[in-house]
């Protein structure tokens, strides 16, 4: 579930240096008229970070008078320092959080009610309803959906036409697929099973896929999930590094050509494209089993609590969604629309993941206040069964009494 | 400064001389004591996000302490915690006094050596702690490259994604970092074992190891109790190494208390627990200083 993937200490680095400058308040350089600007995308020279600075850059153009200004915070580090601001009355007017992030954050109160302003506003229809779901906390709404994106699988067309294989229809072909195609030290399917919520992606798609519920993990379809992931490890089809590897690691293995296949998001295919332009490869949807259901990695533009000037904050965010704006920045930013009245780029690629979106699973409820735990502990289920410290009956009993104790508490 | 003498008879103060010590106690209440008093006080509140943000948070008791004591997750970073640093302890003292022996003899380029030994001990943890990470990845890592060059191994593999490789490699990356520190105090120990001493040794017939098992180290013994303790509380309170080299993982593997408790507090939001763990987490090092302070000054009356 990881957006962003800078080094990760050039990362820290960065939280270090903000938070030696940061110590001054902000007060330096922002005349009146500034709105404060936070996201996790990335810094301003990244491919990810990039796009959304250029995006307000257009906007200030667009509205003389109004400056906007831009803070990026490492994901890791983003909601303990929006936490911190809160507790400090220094929070931002607008803050770009996680989907999954919106229902702790509106009932902590760092983010406030947008219902009175959205129903003047009137374009609520035209949002995905996974996303617009993940905006809505006790029947009110408290963000816009900024971008969406999916999880598909890519896969290296050069290796596939050489062995005479077409993409996996199922997790079972899956499986033999990627078995098949790992040798001479390359692995069939590259999955990111990192330490953490962003490390757990791969088993809740493949949940999801055997028909399951995130929460609930100690069952049939749990074990049969997890087993199966363990069973393609064992068997060489994917590689026991993946515990270590986050999702920029992943394309990164596909880009060296030591992955025939990657289960991964949309945020790779203009860098693949600009970076590895002689690699051949193309996106298939994921494996459809009970479901073909994908993971909506997604971030929602909010208002927080502490927002002086949140009528100028409301215009910088409809703005943001005008599906011409989004027409020119998505294809820049590598996302999917979260809305449905955006015009098709034509690109085929994201032709499919966009295709994958109409099927995607957020948490909701009990399960996105505390869907940092629950996901932590969903990985810890897969390191402790794929590095064979436990048994798979072990490792699910485990997570669930966890997940248990996290949605009663 | 001998406290057998300022115990005999405290020579009287000008009031004056307080005012000068003014400003570092002010320094000392805001940035130790307060946040000190905020953390405990936490820790005997129920504290999720709302309550950081708005303020109040209801007292809980003994609630958050039974938790984290009843809890397993709790208990399993403390046996982490325990075999963590009293490995690293071991290790790094041996290692230490070992650097220290060798570098108290007279060859050329001692000087150097010595400094250069310290750069691993002053390097910022995040850069020492990310070279670890690059030099034990599976993939692309010069550990495996360098083991595979020497035919030492066929297959890859991933040194911290499996529980033991991943304690041990930590464990490994810390001692490198505090064993330079180590060092340092002994050299200045064994560099106050007068000469003479050894002379005579020598003269009655000692040998290398006998000068060293019966003289090097009953005179290194106070520095020693120090180097110990202090090796101990850096060990103990470590957070930058383990989690930039395995946040934790695999799993709990890594997991020692103060991991656990940024986990509770700053990924979990839950405070109060976080918070009475952290509290727990004092304990343990002041109890060792409190022990450690009356053995010293038992030796200094005798």
């Amino acid at each position: 579930m990881r957006r962003v993937g800078p080094a990760r200490w050039a990362a820290l680095l960065v939280v270090l240096a903000a938070s030696l400058t940061g110590c001054g308040g902000g007060d330096g350089g922002d005349g009146p008229g500034a709105l404060r600007f936070w996201h996790f995308y990335g810094p301003p020279d990244s491919a990810t970070g990039g796009p959304l600075v250029k995006l307000i850059e257009k906007y200030e153009r667009a509205h003389p008078g109004v400056t906007v200004e831009v803070r990026h915070i490492p994901f890791g580090e983003f909601n303990r320092t929006l936490l911190q601001a809160a507790a400090g009355r220094e929070l931002p007017d607008v803050a770009l959080i996680g989907a999954t992030a919106t229902q702790a954050m509106a009932e902590a109160g760092i983010i406030s009610d947008l219902t009175p302003r959205v129903t003047a506003w009137g374009k609520q229809a035209g949002f995905l309803p996974a996303s617009w779901n993940t905006t809505q906390v006790g029947g009110k709404t408290y963000g816009l959906p900024h971008v969406a994106d999916s999880y598909a699988i890519y896969y290296n067309t050069d290796i596939f036409r050489r062995a005479g294989t077409e993409p996996p229809k199922t997790w079972a072909e899956l499986g033999e697929t990627a078995r098949k195609l790992a040798r001479d030290g390359r692995q069939g399917l590259a999955i990111s099973g990192i330490e953490g919520e962003e490390g757990a992606t791969a088993l809740v798609i493949r949940l999801l896929a055997a028909g399951g519920d995130p929460a609930k993990v100690d069952t049939p379809q749990g074990r049969a999930a997890l087993r199966h992931l363990k069973v393609m490890v064992d068997r060489g089809a994917v590689s026991k590094g993946m515990l270590g590897w986050n999702e920029e690691d992943v394309k990164n293995q596909f880009a060296n050509g030591r992955a025939a296949m990657m289960i991964n998001s949309a945020t790779y295919v203009s860098t693949l494209r600009t970076e590895n332009p002689d690699l051949k490869w193309d996106v298939a949807l994921l494996p459809g089993d009970a479901r073909r259901t994908t993971f909506l990695a997604a971030e929602n533009l909010t208002i927080t609590s502490g927002s002086a000037r949140p009528d100028a904050a409301w215009d910088l965010l409809t703005w943001m969604q005008r599906p011409d704006v989004l027409a020119e920045y998505l294809p820049a930013r590598n996302k999917l629309p979260a809305r449905t009245d955006v015009p098709d780029d034509g690109d085929e690629i994201r032709a499919v993941f966009r295709e994958q979106l109409r099927s995607a699973w957020a948490p909701t409820g009990a399960l996105a206040r505390n869907s940092t735990e629950v996901f932590t502990h969903i990985q810890g289920a897969l390191q402790a069964a794929v590095s064979g410290s436990v048994p798979v009956e072990r490792a699910l009993a485990d997570a669930q009494r966890k997940i248990d104790e996290a949605l009663t508490r | 400064m001998k406290p057998s003498r300022a115990r005999a008879g405290r020579p009287s103060v000008p009031p004056v001389a307080y005012a000068f010590v003014l400003p570092a106690v002010l320094f000392m209440v805001a940035t130790v004591l307060y946040p000190l008093a905020f953390t405990v006080d936490l820790s005997f509140r129920d504290v999720g996000l709302r309550e950081i943000v708005a303020g109040g948070g209801e007292f809980a008791g003994l609630a958050n302490y039974r938790a984290e004591l009843g809890g397993a997750e709790f208990r399993s970073a403390l046996w982490t915690s325990m075999v963590y640093t009293v490995v690293s302890v071991a290790l790094s003292f041996a290692a230490g006094l070992a650097l220290a022996v060798f570098l108290n003899h007279r060859f050329p380029g001692r000087g150097l050596l010595r400094s250069a030994l310290l750069v691993a001990w002053v390097l910022p943890s995040v850069v020492s702690a990310n070279i670890w990470r690059w030099l034990l990845d599976g993939t692309y890592g010069l550990l495996n490259a360098a083991l595979r060059g020497l035919g030492l191994l066929d297959a890859d593999v991933f040194w911290l994604v499996q529980p033991a490789t991943a304690l041990a490699s930590v464990i490994v990356a810390t001692v490198w970092s505090t064993a330079p520190f180590a060092m340092i105090l002994l050299l200045a120990g064994l560099q106050s074992i007068p000469g003479p001493v050894h002379e005579a040794a020598t003269i009655d017939g000692a040998g290398p190891w006998q000068r060293f098992s019966r003289i090097t180290l009953p005179l290194l013994r106070p520095v020693s109790v120090t180097v110990l303790l202090l090796l101990f509380v850096t060990t103990f309170k470590t957070f930058d190494t383990i989690y930039l080299m395995t946040r934790g993982g695999p799993g709990d593997a890594t997991t020692i208390l103060p991991i656990h408790a940024y986990l509770e507090a700053f990924s979990f939001f839950r405070f109060g627990t976080g918070a009475a763990a952290t509290t727990i987490m004092l304990l343990i090092p002041l109890a060792l200083s409190l022990f450690y302070f009356r053995a010293l000054r038992r030796e200094e009356v005798a």
